[in-house]
C-alpha cells in the first residue's frame, strides 16, 4: 500500500516530468483512438456494404459445358443447332423458378419474362440495325454489372419485345439508370394491364401517357391484349447503339410478369425467355444453393452466377482504409513504445539517486520497481483516458469525412433510382404489388434488387465506444508495461553503493 | 558485567573487484561493537573507513572474513531487511528524498521497515522533536531545510524503526562546529539513554574526542 501512496506522492511532486510522459501517451492515445475508430467504422462500412449489396444469384449458361458437347468438326452441328441449344437452355418455367426459390438459402426472388409480340396501329422503329432483338435477348440484367442471367436470343418473332417484371426489384434498368421515366410513372400495380414505352416509340406513334396499345401474340393473331401506357421512358445515351438512329429499347414494351403469364396461359406454345434472380441469405450459402438447384433438376447447361465479385470490389476501398488504419496504429504503437522506452531510460538515470536512497534504507529491488511501474501506469491510465476523450472528439469528424462520400453517393444513388421510376419518394407509396412477388419477395420498397437505403449512415454517434476504449486501454497498458520493463531491469542492475558514491 | 557484542568484524579483508590480487582496501580487520557506546572509526582519506561502513551496513558483501550481527553472518541474512530494521544509516550528504517533506521521509522509512506503529505521524513528530526539530518543519520539503536540519531529519529517519545500531558516515562533515556538537550530543544520548550502538566514521578530532571507543584505520591495516 505504501508503494502506491509513495507513487502518488512522487507523481504529484514531479509534475513536470510526468506531464512530459503524459503528453507522449496522450499523443499515442489520440492517434490510436482515431485509428481504432477508423478501423471500427471501416468494419461497420464493410458490414453495411454486405447488407447493402445482398448476395444475388442468377442462372447463366454454362458455356464451357455446352461448347464441350458441340463438335465443330461435325458437319451435322450447324450454328443453328448451337443457337437452338442455347435457346432451349433459357427455357425455365415460372414453376421451376418457384421450385428453386423454395430454399432455406433464398430470402426472396424476382424474375423477368420476355417474348416477341406484334401490335395494332403501332409502328415499330424500322432501322435495320435497331436492336429490338438485342434487347429481347438480354432480359433482366443485373445491377451494376451483374450478369443477370442468360444472354441468348428469344426464338419468338415479332415487331416488338414485351418484357414483364415480377416486381419493382426486378427492374434493373431503372435501378441502374439505363432507363429513366420522362413522363408518367412505372405502375406499381403488378396485376394491371399497364405498360411503359420508349420515348422514341411514343414520338414515332404520337403516343402519350394514358393511351392504349393492343398487342398481338406473335404466334397466334387471334390473341390480343390491351395495355394502358402509364409512363414513357428514355434510355441512357451511353448504352445506345451508335449504328442505329434508335435506342436499343425503342421497340420494347415494359409491363409486369402477370401480362406475360396471361399470354402464356392463353397460348401454351408461346416461347418466352425467363431470367430469375434469387436473393441469398449470405455469401456462404452459394455452393449449397448451387448443389440444391442441381438436385432439383437444374440443367447441366445452366450454372449459378453471383455478384460476390461486385460486393468484394465495392468493399476494396474501405478495406484499404482499414488496412491503412491498422498499419498506422501498429507504427504509432511501435514509435510510442520506443519513445516511452527512451524517456523511461532517461527518467531512471535522473532518478538514480532516489533509487539509491530507497535501496539504502532497505526497500527491496522489486518494491522499488513496482513503485516506479505504478507511477508509469497511473500516469498512462489518466492520459489514456484523456486521449480517448480527445480522440473520440477528433475521430467523429475524421470518420464522418471518410464516410461522407459513401453516404452522399449512396443517397444520390437512391434519389436517382426513385427518379428513374418517375417517383418523388418511393418509400411513401403504397406497397401494392407485393402479392405478385411470391411469398419470399421483399416487402420493403426501399430495397431494390439487393440495394438497401443508407439511412444507417446518416450519422455516427459514438465512434470511440466501449470496445475502442477497451482496446485503447489494453494497447496503452501493454506499451506502458513494455517500456516499464526497462525501468525494472535498470533498477535490478543498480547498486545503491555505487549510486551514492557517484552522488558524493 | 560485559555488554553484549552486537556486531563483530572478524579478520575482514576487502578489495575492489577490478583491483590487483593483493591490492586490498581493508586487510585483516577485527573490531567488536557493543550496545550503549559511541564508536569512532577514524583514518586518513583512502584508509577504507567508508568501505568498512559499507560492509557493516550490508551494502557490500564481497568481503573475506566474517561480519556477524547478533551472531548472524551478514552474508546469510536478508540485507534489505537488515538495513530496514536492524541498523540505521546516516550519511554525510543526508541522502533524503528531495521531493518529500521531512515527515514523509521519516514515515516512508517506517513503511519500508513494516514496523507496527499505531500513529506514524505522531511518532515522526516525536522523533523530529527528539533531534531538535520543531513541528513547524515537518511539512517542509527537505531541500528547504538547512544542512543541520537535514542531518537531524536523517537521524530521525534512521531512528524511526528503532534500530539497535546507528551507522554514521561523516555525519558532521558538512556542518559548522556548533551544529556538529549538537548532532554529537544526539548520538551520545542515543547510546547512553537508549542503549544504541553508534558507529561514526570520521576524521574529525572533535568527534573522536567524544567517542567512547576509537578505531583507527591505516592503509591496509587497522591499529
Amino acid at each position: 500500500m505504501y508503494i502506491l501512496k509513495n507513487a502518488l506522492v512522487s507523481i504529484w511532486r514531479n509534475k513536470g516530468r510526468n506531464l512530459l510522459i503524459g503528453i507522449i501517451i496522450l499523443v499515442i492515445a489520440c492517434s490510436s483512438s482515431v485509428t481504432l475508430a477508423i478501423n471500427n467504422s471501416s468494419n461497420s462500412l464493410i458490414e453495411s456494404y454486405k447488407n447493402k449489396y445482398e448476395v444475388l444469384a442468377t442462372l447463366g449458361v454454362n458455356r464451357e459445358n455446352m461448347m464441350g458437347e458441340f463438335d465443330p468438326n461435325n458437319k451435322d452441328n450447324s450454328r443453328e443447332d448451337m443457337m437452338n441449344k442455347f435457346s432451349s437452355a433459357s427455357k425455365i418455367s415460372i414453376e421451376d423458378i418457384e421450385k428453386y426459390a423454395d430454399s432455406k438459402y433464398v430470402k426472396s426472388y424476382y424474375y423477368t419474362i420476355s417474348t416477341g409480340v406484334n401490335a395494332e396501329d403501332l409502328e415499330a422503329a424500322s432501322a435495320s440495325s435497331s436492336s429490338e432483338g438485342n434487347d429481347r435477348g438480354f432480359p433482366g440484367g443485373g445491377r451494376g454489372g451483374m450478369g443477370g442471367g442468360m444472354n441468348f436470343t428469344n426464338a419468338t418473332s415479332g415487331d416488338f419485345t414485351i418484357k414483364g417484371y415480377s416486381s419493382i426489384e426486378a427492374m434493373n434498368e431503372f435501378i441502374d439508370g439505363r432507363y429513366k421515366i420522362s413522363s408518367g410513372e412505372v405502375s406499381e400495380d403488378f396485376d394491371s394491364m399497364d405498360c411503359i414505352i420508349n420515348s422514341e416509340l411514343a414520338t414515332l406513334n404520337e403516343m402519350s401517357v394514358g393511351d392504349t396499345i393492343t398487342i398481338i401474340d406473335a404466334e397466334d393473331d387471334s390473341k390480343t391484349y390491351e395495355l394502358t401506357v402509364t409512363g414513357i421512358f428514355e434510355e441512357a445515351n451511353e448504352d445506345s447503339n451508335t449504328m442505329s438512329m434508335f435506342s436499343d429499347s425503342v421497340n420494347t414494351i415494359i409491363t409486369n410478369s402477370n401480362v406475360l403469364a396471361k399470354m402464356m396461359t392463353a397460348n401454351s406454345d408461346l416461347v418466352v425467355s425467363t431470367s430469375p434472380t434469387f436473393v441469398l441469405t449470405s455469401d456462404e450459402v452459394v455452393d449449397n444453393f448451387s448443389s440444391e438447384l442441381t438436385e432439383k433438376g437444374l440443367s447441366e447447361n445452366l450454372m449459378v452466377e453471383t455478384n460476390l465479385d461486385q460486393v468484394e470490389g465495392a468493399t476494396k476501398t474501405i478495406s484499404n482504409v482499414k488496412n491503412f488504419a491498422v498499419t498506422f496504429l501498429v507504427i504509432t504503437l511501435i514509435i510510442g513504445t520506443v519513445v516511452l522506452l527512451v524517456i523511461n531510460m532517461i527518467n531512471i538515470r535522473e532518478r538514480k539517486y532516489e533509487i539509491g536512497v530507497l535501496r539504502t534504507i532497505g526497500m527491496k529491488k522489486m518494491a522499488v520497481s513496482m513503485q516506479f511501474l505504478s507511477e508509469l501506469i497511473i500516469v498512462a491510465f489518466v492520459f489514456l483516458l484523456l486521449g480517448a476523450g480527445i480522440g473520440s472528439i477528433i475521430s467523429v469528424p475524421v470518420s464522418n469525412s471518410l464516410l461522407e462520400n459513401e453516404i452522399t453517393s449512396s443517397q444520390e444513388e437512391m434519389s436517382n433510382i426513385q427518379g428513374n421510376f418517375g417517383k418523388g419518394n418511393m418509400g411513401e407509396r403504397p406497397d401494392s404489388g407485393q402479392e405478385n412477388r411470391g411469398n419470399k419477395m421483399p416487402g420493403n420498397l426501399d430495397k431494390f434488387n439487393g440495394v438497401t437505403t443508407v439511412q444507417v449512415f446518416d450519422s455516427i454517434n459514438a465512434v470511440v465506444d466501449f470496445k475502442v476504449l477497451g482496446e485503447l486501454l489494453a494497447l496503452g497498458m501493454l506499451i506502458t508495461v513494455i517500456s516499464g520493463i526497462s525501468t525494472m531491469v535498470s533498477i535490478q542492475r543498480f547498486s545503491p553503493l555505487t549510486i551514492l558514491k557517484e552522488r558524493s | 558485567m560485559a555488554k553484549k557484542i552486537l556486531l563483530k568484524i572478524d579478520n575482514v579483508s576487502y578489495r575492489y573487484a577490478d583491483a590487483e590480487k593483493d591490492d586490498y582496501v581493508l586487510k585483516d580487520i577485527s573490531f567488536d561493537f557493543e550496545c550503549g557506546k559511541v564508536y569512532a572509526i577514524k583514518g586518513k582519506s583512502g584508509s577504507g573507513k567508508t568501505t568498512l561502513l559499507s560492509l557493516i551496513s550490508g551494502l557490500e558483501k564481497d568481503y573475506e572474513g566474517s561480519i556477524t550481527f547478533n551472531g548472524k553472518e551478514l552474508r546469510k541474512i536478508d540485507l534489505d531487511l537488515y538495513r530496514s530494521r536492524d541498523i540505521g544509516i546516516v550519511f554525510q550528504s543526508y541522502n533524503l528524498l528531495p521531493h518529500m517533506s521531512a515527515m514523509e521521509n521519516i514515515i516512508l522509512s517506517m513503511d519500508i521497515s513494516k514496523v507496527k506503529v499505531p500513529d506514524k505521524k505522531k511518532r515522526a513528530i516525536e522523533l523530529m522533536e527528539s533531534v531538535g526539530l520543531d513541528e513547524t518543519q515537518k511539512d517542509r520539503r527537505v531541500l528547504k531545510l538547512s544542512g543541520g536540519e537535514q542531518q537531524r531529519v536523517a537521524i530521525a529517519r534512521s531512528l524511526s524503526y528503532n534500530p539497535e545500531m546507528l551507522l554514521a558516515d561523516e555525519p558532521t562533515g558538512n556542518l559548522d562546529k556548533e551544529t556538529e556538537n549538537e548532532i554529537l550530543k544526539i548520538f551520545k544520548d542515543l547510546a547512553k539513554k537508549e542503549n544504541k550502538c553508534v558507529v561514526i566514521v570520521t576524521h574529525s578530532e572533535n568527534v573522536c574526542k567524544q567517542a567512547d571507543v576509537i578505531y583507527e584505520l591505516k592503509k591496509k591495516k587497522a591499529k
